[in-house]
């Protein structure tokens, strides 16, 4: 009987997805807190000249050199003195950790997977491939990130946010 | 495995390299012998003594074996032989064969094998006597006849392989630290449990958390550094395993072979110092191997018979160097070069065409190894393309220089990837960066007044003279596309030199010299390819590590051609002396041994005192007498102008060597160069004073500063 309810329980968790919400501009964005290591919250971040648009810069985090994502310059908004505030991703399979810089960091919402619906069909390429579709809230809607797509490394693949590089002029 | 098992085995490893260690040293140092046989016996007896009590009766039956020859030899019964060495060494290898199985299996193997039975006999064998039949170790009751093939040093290939491979293999798994960075990392954590401890009392309410969060922090980060430094090995750890490989490839191959080491406290990280391990191994051995001639050629050749490979480490423009070096016959590019294009490798027209320098690099190609019939003949090239690989692996790189006759040089070149290396931090466009010192030649301040004169124009490219060469400048703002700072005093030139290429690089600022530690930088930024690492700085905050060859490269800096003379320079370099060479007097050159030189200053005349008719000099809070031989003061001044505008230019000699001897001042017109020269031998004419030929014109040495007496008494 016991087992029977904690099976229950189990299954109503896997469709709860706990994720941690965050502001950039003027929408909300959500990824899921597993995939978060730590909020570092604002940091002095030390730029790199010549480094592609999207990377805001580096900073110390525990003896490592950890290279940042400005989510700003992703989305294509401007630069704001209020940005800053670092979260520190990290994927399991290709052990790469990276900073990704937002405006600021909400709280840890859980959602229904159910509430989740598809990118649609006529947001634009940029924000397709960075966007994983968007929960439902009661408050208004909130984007998923799949922090994958936004590792340095994919970015830079993806050829998608090289312009605007500040050593382009150079 | 229990406990006392796992300390067993490495003490006994720890013993093992002692006596390989000793047992080399006493064949190239007889006269040590009482000391050096003490030392392995006391080895050998452990072992024996542990086992014993640990029941290994295999192990205990060879060392018991090898106690008893090495009590004869510390008696004073037997003398050191080439034989006897050898037979020992095969001891330790057979010791190390059983302690290494131990270590993987457990047990120790196979009581009373073949192998051992062999050993102990021929150890008897050498000791000349019945081996007596205590401690359970019992003999076949006939003395078995040594076995030849076991004795004969001609045969040993197969054991030195073996050996080789035990010997580099026993350092996996163990690290030996310095008690003091141990030391200081216990402080360290029992620090961190304190400030862990105030700041579960006091909460985080607390006024003085974020005073008790900056410590955690501090303290967390000097711990990461302290153990970070112990990963940090001294590349004499690799460099122990030598000596004896190269004895018995000596052996093998019928040479007379010496190896010589400097820089053995070179540090290098642990992972990379594995990762070396194999094509320094390989290259050594290709030395003594291919580079070495036979003693009798060697004669012939006019060299001494004993060959000399040579394992130089240290620290370069970011990256550690190691050097493996022959004075064999060298590589007779001609031959490489038949070689490669008989193999197909690259088109005769080509090949013709290719430098000698390219031709070297033709041994690294992967079809070139398995040409036989080159190694024998020009020297080298079984395997350098694994080499290669290898090293490249860890993001190193690979050089070969060699002349035919002279011998050949292999450098290695691995990045720091975690070593430590001294940096100047500058700054430029309000971020920090760093230097790397082993590039920085010398610092220039450019005042802004002064700026639009001593800048000059070569079209839209920016030059400064310095000491009458031109020196390309290249603004690192520019070049980064950084912000310009905002109007400032002056500037500073930074003069660095890499690969071949010389340019000043303008900075806004100098901060101070650091030592750093390099951290790697993520792939989108090393694909920059203008920052070889980061580094946190004393203060906290991240500065780039500037990579100075790739940053010539950018701003389009050309090597010099200098080459012709550099190889003119080494081969001479024995007898050369680098001179600094300035102006004093109005129509000669005169030049100062370099390391005596310590700063070059430009003095305001208005700071040159005088007292009893001699000039000195305010210097450091030290009063420093000056020399002027050239009457150079008497002549600035009297060209006129205030004396805070005119200024003279000083060298500040220091005595070499020492810190604390007395210093002087040199006055001199103008400094005009660093080079090589050699001094001109017994020379009736130069009257009392040294000349020497520094660049093919005729230069007085300045000596004056050897009258040490006189000017003591002035001070």
């Amino acid at each position: 009987m016991k087992t029977a309810v904690k099976q229950e329980m189990m299954l109503e968790e896997a469709e709860n997805v706990s994720l941690c919400s965050m502001f950039a501009g003027e929408d909300i964005f959500g990824i899921d807190t597993a995939q978060i290591r730590e909020v570092l919250g604002k940091r002095d971040l030390e730029r790199v000249p010549m480094a592609p648009a999207f990377v805001a810069g580096v900073v110390p985090y525990r003896g490592d050199v950890l290279t940042t994502v400005s989510f700003r310059a992703l989305l294509g908004l401007p630069e704001s003195a209020e940005a800053g505030c670092v979260l520190v991703l990290e994927d399991d399979d290709v052990r790469e950790r990276f900073g990704l810089v937002v405006d600021s960091v909400g709280g840890v919402v859980t959602v229904n997977s159910r509430m989740l619906e598809v990118n649609p069909c006529t947001l634009e390429s940029r924000c397709k491939w960075l966007f994983d579709g968007a929960y439902k809230m009661p408050s208004g809607l909130m984007v998923r990130l799949d922090p994958q797509k936004l590792r340095p490394t994919r970015l830079a693949e993806s050829g998608m946010f090289r312009q605007g590089s500040s050593g382009d002029a150079a | 495995m229990d406990d006392l098992t796992k300390e067993f085995i490495t003490e006994s490893q720890e013993g093992l390299d002692r006596m390989e260690r000793c047992l080399t040293e006493l064949e190239a140092r007889p006269q040590d012998s009482a000391q050096l046989v003490g030392e392995i016996f006391r080895a050998v007896h452990t072992i024996k003594g542990t086992t014993g009590f640990l029941g290994f009766s295999r192990l205990e039956k060879l060392a018991h074996a090898g106690e008893y020859l090495l009590g004869s030899l510390r008696e004073g019964r037997l003398a050191v032989t080439e034989e006897l060495v050898s037979g020992l060494l095969r001891l330790l290898d057979g010791l190390r064969a059983i302690v290494q199985l131990i270590e993987d299996t457990g047990n120790e193997g196979e009581q009373g094998s073949a192998d051992d039975k062999a050993l102990i006999a021929e150890l008897a064998a050498l000791n000349e006597e019945e081996p007596p039949t205590a401690g359970g170790a019992h003999l076949a009751p006939i003395v078995v006849p040594t076995d030849p093939a076991a004795v004969e040093p001609g045969a040993g290939s197969p054991s030195v392989a073996v050996a080789v491979q035990s010997a580099v293999g026993s350092n996996d798994k163990t690290l030996r630290i310095d008690v003091d960075v141990l030391n200081r990392m216990m402080n360290l954590v029992g620090e961190l449990v304190l400030t862990r401890n105030q700041m579960l009392q006091s909460g985080v309410e607390a006024t003085n958390f974020p005073e008790l969060a900056r410590r955690l922090d501090s303290v967390t980060a000097d711990l990461r550094e302290t153990v970070m430094q112990a990963r940090m090995q001294p590349v004499g750890n690799l460099f122990g395993k030598f000596p004896r490989m190269v004895r018995d490839l000596a052996r093998t191959c019928g040479r007379e072979v010496r190896i010589e080491f400097f820089g053995q406290e070179t540090g290098l990280d642990k992972s990379l110092l594995e990762a070396i391990k194999d094509p320094l191994t390989h290259a050594v051995r290709n030395s003594v191997d291919h580079g070495i001639e036979p003693p009798a050629e060697r004669l012939r050749a006019g060299k001494s018979s004993e060959g000399c490979v040579t394992l130089k480490a240290f620290h370069q423009g970011g990256s550690v160097v190691i050097e493996v070096s022959d004075d064999g016959g060298g590589i007779a590019t001609e031959k490489v070069r038949a070689k490669a294009v008989e193999r197909g490798l690259v088109p005769a027209d080509t090949a013709a065409a290719m430098s000698e320098r390219e031709v070297l690099q033709l041994i690294f190609l992967p079809g070139f190894s398995t040409a036989a019939a080159v190694t024998t003949v020009s020297g080298r090239g079984v395997g350098m393309d694994v080499v290669r690989a290898n090293i490249e692996k860890v993001n190193g790189s690979v050089e070969l220089d060699s002349k035919v006759g002279v011998g050949t040089t292999l450098r290695l070149r691995v990045p720091l990837t975690l070593a430590i290396v001294p940096a100047l931090v500058v700054r430029s466009g309000r971020q920090s960066f760093a230097l790397p010192q082993t590039t920085l030649v010398e610092l220039v301040y450019i005042p802004t007044r002064d700026a639009a004169k001593v800048i000059e124009r070569v079209g839209a490219a920016e030059v400064y003279r310095l000491r009458d060469r031109l020196l390309p400048m290249v603004w690192l703002d520019r070049l980064l596309g950084l912000n310009n700072a905002t109007d400032h005093h002056g500037f500073y030139m930074a003069v660095l030199e890499a690969e071949g290429c010389r340019y000043g690089l303008v900075v806004d600022d100098l901060l101070a010299p650091e030592e750093i530690v390099v951290k790697p930088l993520s792939t989108v930024l090393r694909e920059i390819g203008l920052f070889s690492g980061a580094t946190v700085l004393g203060n906290g905050t991240l500065a780039l590590i500037l990579d100075i060859a790739a940053t010539a490269a950018r701003a389009g800096v050309k090597p010099v051609a200098e080459e012709d003379e550099d190889q003119v320079v080494e081969v001479h370099q024995t007898d050369e002396e680098s001179f600094l060479v300035f102006e004093d007097k109005a129509r000669e050159r005169t030049a100062l041994p370099l390391e005596i030189v310590e700063r070059i200053e430009s003095v305001p005349l208005s700071q040159v005192e005088y007292a009893n008719g001699r000039p000195l000099l305010q210097y450091r809070g030290e009063l420093l007498p000056l020399r002027d031989d050239g009457r150079v003061l008497d002549e600035v001044e009297l060209a006129g102008g205030n004396l805070d505008d005119v200024a003279a230019t000083i060298l500040i000699c220091g005595e070499a060597g020492s810190k604390t001897g007395q210093r002087m001042g040199v006055v001199v017109r103008r400094v005009l160069d660093v080079s090589e020269g050699s001094l001109i031998q017994d020379d009736g004419a130069a009257g009392g004073g040294e000349l020497a030929l520094v660049k093919d014109r005729l230069t007085t040495i300045f000596r004056g500063f050897e009258q040490k007496p006189d000017w003591k008494e002035v001070a």
